[in-house]
């Protein structure tokens, strides 16, 4: 690699073109910390650029977090979310052991009628959704959308679980039915910390999805006090317009990126994983 | 025979709940909307309307879905080419080039897809604000007068400013995609290509490329289809399909016919064009990249 020639005029131009989408992407947050900061009078008569000026108005943050709603958005969206991974990853992970283990007549199809899944557009289905949640009296409730984002983050789930579950040796299984373990004790005691990695690489990535969601929060909640960070930042962004109330909103931006964004750095090495993963299909 | 009884229930307690819930939310909801797509049905009663093929046929004569049609495929055409020559230098700069700070770009850049399409939604329609906007004050350091340009409130503006977000957002994943294939790529060959003197663009056409482009073609048809089925989300953030429905893409209007005015089998007939345009599309695609490789080798 060292003998290889490097031209240095597009050495250059990989650099200018790294650097200036290095700025493209930290830009916008910086741009949006500097946001909440500010007042009106800032926002009116100062370029969008500039740094805020003292006093900083972190009043802005409370403002959001209190009298908007923030605190339950936020503990909406943690219920919705880790309720949907840890049911999905139930669901997906017994189901991908059965097909990646057993023999068992129509697993291929099965198998195959769950990946289909993921190339179907939702919503199609979410009209018909809607009203079967509301024949369920599901509309409105927090459990309802649990069901509706399990259900959508399990094809995701059996596809990198059967994967992960046919990679583990079959000696740990067979020692264990030696020593008298049924298939179930056999599989949670043996398999599934074996297969902890994927299974984190499968939630983070699901709750990532469903943390962001906001199509089906929208359709599937209308109480303010129900709704989901995205669902409740998109109807204050349309009302802050209108009494143009910037700092705020930008403050309100803010604290829906801080979660995700510490979520990412802590699991980087999972998420790389979870997205090359997913696309060898 | 008591062995065999056991296994059936294991089968069955493992398998059954995953799958009567894939039925219930997943199937069921998707069947549905294909028969809704043959009822005039407003949601409100109980009654619905048989009607056949009515709502084909009135999807065939309205305009707003060729339009959203149009814009779709504008949508698809330009999001791959931005997204894969982006994705292919910035992957083979932090795999094959000497450049500092390798792993520091690739977290970087990963970071637009983990926010929600809310917040990128509303970050650049501040970016595109006409008088508050970064992109206006931008342009006006370079011109006389103040640029007041309202890009997303013109429909010739509209429809472009909406691509640089899709694209900006789509960058990350298929940068980490392409990095994976890059970095299977056995090193042997690299250093039989070093002693044979190939500089780095002739190993890029000869090594890199031809091994990498299976991963290519599946990035252009993941684009392909993401980009049919999910691109409306961003679309009815930033514009809601305005201005005079000229950003309107098929999902969007779905949504507007579906939840804004109660023609619920109408929307669900734009579901099902959806549907079978993207099935057609990437199965199409996936035809004409694989007689690509042929030729290739």
């Amino acid at each position: 690699m060292m003998l290889t020639k490097q031209n240095p005029l597009s050495r250059l131009l990989t650099y200018i073109l790294l650097l200036l989408w290095t700025a493209a992407v930290v830009y916008p947050l910086v741009w949006t910390l500097f946001g909440s900061l500010k007042n009106n009078t800032q926002f009116m008569l100062k370029k969008p650029w500039a740094l805020p000026e003292f006093p900083l108005l972190w009043e802005n943050f409370t403002y959001v977090w209190q009298k908007y709603g923030f605190q339950s958005f936020f503990a909406n969206s943690i219920m919705v979310t880790a309720g949907s991974i840890l049911l999905s990853l139930f669901l997906s992970a017994t189901t991908a052991y059965v097909l990646a283990r057993f023999k068992i007549k129509g697993g291929q199809v099965l198998y195959y009628l769950y990946l289909s899944a993921m190339m179907i557009p939702m919503i199609l289905g979410l009209i018909p959704l809607f009203f079967l949640l509301n024949d369920m009296g599901l509309i409105n409730k927090i459990p309802g959308l649990i069901l509706v984002y399990t259900a959508s983050a399990l094809p995701f789930g059996i596809f990198v679980m059967v994967s992960f579950f046919k990679s583990l040796p079959k000696e740990l299984e067979e020692a264990a039915y030696i020593d008298g373990a049924g298939h179930a004790r056999t599989f949670w005691s043996v398999m599934l910390p074996l297969a902890r990695s994927g299974m984190i690489s499968v939630g983070i990535m699901n709750g990532l999805n469903i943390w962001n969601e906001y199509i089906m929060g929208s359709v599937l909640v209308n109480k303010p006090n129900l709704y989901t960070l995205p669902v409740g930042l998109a109807v204050m962004q349309n009302e802050m317009q209108y009494r143009t109330e910037w700092g705020p909103l930008f403050a309100g931006l803010l604290l829906s990126i801080l979660p995700v964004l510490i979520v990412y750095i802590v699991f980087q090495r999972h998420i790389a994983e979870g997205v090359t993963a997913g696309a060898v299909k | 025979m008591k062995q065999s009884a056991r296994r059936r229930i294991f089968y069955a307690v493992f398998l059954l709940p995953t799958f009567l819930f894939f039925c219930v939310f997943t199937l069921y909801p998707i069947f549905r909307g294909v028969q809704l797509s043959f009822f005039d049905w407003s949601g409100g009663t109980k009654e619905m309307d048989f009607i056949g093929l009515d709502n084909y046929r009135e999807m065939l004569r309205d305009p707003i879905v060729g339009t959203a049609v149009a814009n779709d495929y504008f949508l698809v055409l330009f999001k791959v080419i931005g997204i894969m020559l982006l994705a292919t230098i910035f992957a083979v700069a932090v795999t094959r080039l000497n450049v500092r700070g390798k792993n520091l770009y690739r977290v970087l850049f990963f970071i637009p897809n983990v926010i929600s399409v809310v917040v990128i939604g509303v970050l650049w329609r501040y970016v595109y604000n006409p008088n508050l906007g970064f992109l206006n004050s931008f342009l006006s350091l370079f011109t006389a007068e103040r640029v007041q340009t309202a890009w997303l409130g013109e429909p010739h503006t509209a429809m472009p400013s909406l691509l640089w977000p899709s694209i900006w957002a789509g960058i990350g994943f298929y940068m980490i995609l392409l990095v994976a294939a890059i970095l299977s790529i056995p090193s042997d060959l690299y250093e039989a290509a070093d002693l044979d003197g190939a500089s780095q663009w002739r190993q890029f056409l000869s090594v890199t490329l031809p091994l990498m482009w299976e991963q290519m073609k599946v990035s252009i048809l993941h684009i392909v289809m993401t980009t049919l089925n999910g691109s409306f989300i961003l679309v009815w953030i930033m514009t809601e399909g305005g201005p005079d429905n000229s950003t309107q893409v098929m999902g969007s209007y779905l949504y507007q016919m579906g939840f804004r005015q109660y023609h619920m089998g109408y929307a669900a007939t734009i579901g099902v064009l959806i549907l079978v345009l993207s099935l057609l599309t990437t199965l199409i695609l996936q035809r004409v990249l694989k007689r690509d490789t042929i030729e290739m080798a």
